[in-house]
């Protein structure tokens, strides 16, 4: 399926030239470490080799891109190794956010559903807890601790200024999360073509 | 591999465990980095109990509480670059933005759950209806008797927990998929099936009444401690330390792939809970997982436990009715 600008998401495409020119059967020789890790699959096709990795391990050094295709073109006498490759965990960081905004949304909708139904019984609720304020002993701090020079703990009975009822769950951390997964996708989108890019350039030197 | 002798077991016969603090890696450098790594942690440890010790009440707050615990793992995270314990635990990205996934899900929804459905709302049921009083007494011993008492109760309940999963089926179901992370970084501790975090989330500390300081004391001492059960930092960690305390080498013999060593250390923050019940092995490792170091995805974790729940299920309703043969049910890994 070609999509050229949406994915751009999960795709990273490149081409590093082979100096000196590499045969396709020397170039794919040469990078083949990368593809033996467990989980990969892979097949060379004249001057094409194509892999896909299934669930690689944690320090697999292809282990964003999980599928792609490298091809050794030969340009007179020189040889550049174009590759393709794409990645379902870019793909699935850049959609990690909507997952966390679809929790935030969740958070509010079960605080609005929750006031109404506090709303029923606010009545009650008021008298008891004016009945609780009023058996609420002072809590004392020990003597070691007063001692020590340790705060004393506040007067629950005190009155404390009401914060607006903001529902019992509050949807900011879902947001800031999905900021979170954003910027992570940003870095990661420009971090990991980088790295692969440099992996396979050192392969393909032979060091 | 003969492995190491500990008590009656046999350590390390199946993959390679250092036992013993004698043969254990050190930090390598000069002598400004052996201080800094050998005195970091009770340094954190001794800092945070004094401030929350003195903090204005205005301070004292949960969501203060939060966010040092967020800047401390930034901190920590700079320090798995700087000096890490394994080259072959380095973080990458794919790692990094799974393990902040499952924080994340701790953070949001599983937390919403929780609150319908976690350990506050059992004990505000429990005590409803039967009208008991809270244990009002305890808020008049010392504070740090009650951060002391708060931490080690809820890890006593966490440990017990913790080595129920590892020897009862249904409760191995959950933790599995926590043990099949190869490496260990500071979030790694968020790794693994929701039921897993709600079930070892559970502590009976909600029927003690205790003052709010004491409640914060108790998180700073997990906090300081309980953060390096997962982390990929090489520390010169005090002999008094290690004897008391839970740290990443004894997790790390937890998670070994050697069967024996996974059933020790189970505890999460007072190790002295494993040298009480016999269970704690002093040592370190570096491979790590279940099946060889095969990587758990992130849709396998979660529907793992209601999968291989239903395979064993169907399984022994077949054995019932006199099936056919029947696969070896799996192994819980301790």
């Amino acid at each position: 399926m070609k999509l050229p600008l949406i994915d751009f998401i999960w795709r990273t495409r490149g081409e590093l030239r082979l100096d000196p020119p590499l045969s396709a059967d020397e170039a794919f020789s040469r990078i083949d470490p990368l593809f033996q890790t467990a989980g990969t699959t892979y097949g060379v096709d004249g001057d094409t080799l194509t892999y896909a990795k299934r669930n690689p391990g944690a320090q697999d050094k292809l282990a964003t891109f999980t599928r792609g295709r490298l091809q050794v073109e030969q340009r007179g006498q020189s040889a550049v190794m174009r590759y393709d490759l794409s990645s379902t965990a870019l793909l699935l960081c850049f959609l990690a956010p909507l997952l966390f905004l679809a929790f935030a949304q969740l958070a509010v909708t079960i605080n609005a559903w929750e006031k109404t139904d506090v709303a029923a019984t606010e009545a009650t609720a008021k008298a008891k807890d004016e009945d609780k304020d009023k058996a609420k002993p002072v809590p004392k701090l020990n003597p070691v601790d007063e001692f020590l020079g340790a705060p004393p703990p506040e007067d629950p009975n005190k009155k404390k200024d009401k914060k607006k009822d903001e529902g019992r769950h509050s949807p900011t951390r879902a947001y800031v999360l999905a900021g979170l997964f954003f910027a992570i996708y940003l870095v990661g989108r420009w971090l990991e073509p980088w790295l692969i890019r440099r992996r396979l350039r050192t392969a393909l030197a032979g060091e | 591999m003969s492995g190491v002798q500990v008590g009656k077991r046999i350590i390390g016969a199946e993959s390679p465990v250092t036992v013993g603090w004698e043969n254990i890696g050190r930090v390598e450098g000069g002598p400004i980095k052996q201080m800094f790594f050998t005195y970091f942690q009770p340094a954190v440890l001794f800092g945070l109990l004094a401030f929350w010790y003195y903090a204005p009440n205005e301070w004292a707050l949960a969501s203060i509480g939060i966010a040092v615990g967020l800047g401390f793992k930034v901190f920590l995270l700079g320090l798995e670059w700087v000096n890490p314990r394994y080259r072959s635990w380095q973080l990458t990205w794919k790692e990094f933005a799974t393990d902040v996934f499952y924080v994340g899900l701790g953070y949001t929804i599983l937390r919403m759950a929780d609150s319908y459905i976690g350990d506050g709302a059992m004990v505000e049921a429990v005590q409803g209806a039967f009208d008991w009083d809270k244990f009002a007494w305890f808020t008049d011993l010392p504070l740090l008797v009650q951060a002391l008492l708060i931490s080690m109760i809820f890890d006593f309940g966490q440990y017990w927990m913790h080595r129920g999963m590892h020897n009862w089926y249904p409760l191995w179901l959950t933790h599995a998929p926590h043990h099949y992370i190869t490496q260990l970084n500071i979030n790694k501790g968020a790794v693994g099936n929701p039921v897993e975090l709600f079930l070892i989330g559970l502590g009976i500390g909600g029927f003690f009444d205790f003052l709010p300081r004491a409640f914060l004391l108790a998180g700073a001492i997990g906090m300081a401690v309980g953060t390096y059960q997962h982390i990929n930092v090489r520390f010169n960690t005090p002999a008094w330390w290690r004897f008391i305390f839970n740290t990443t080498e004894h997790h790390s013999v937890h998670h070994s792939r050697d069967y024996e060593a996974t059933r020790s250390n189970y505890s999460g923050t007072w190790i002295i809970w494993d040298r009480i019940f016999g269970t704690c092995v002093d040592g370190e490792a570096e491979l790590l997982g279940m099946e060889g170091g095969r990587r758990m995805d992130i849709g396998e974790t979660m529907v793992y436990p209601f999968v291989e729940g239903y395979k064993s299920a169907k399984a022994a309703v077949a054995r019932r009715l006199g099936g056919g043969t029947q696969p070896p049910q799996l192994e819980p890994a301790e």
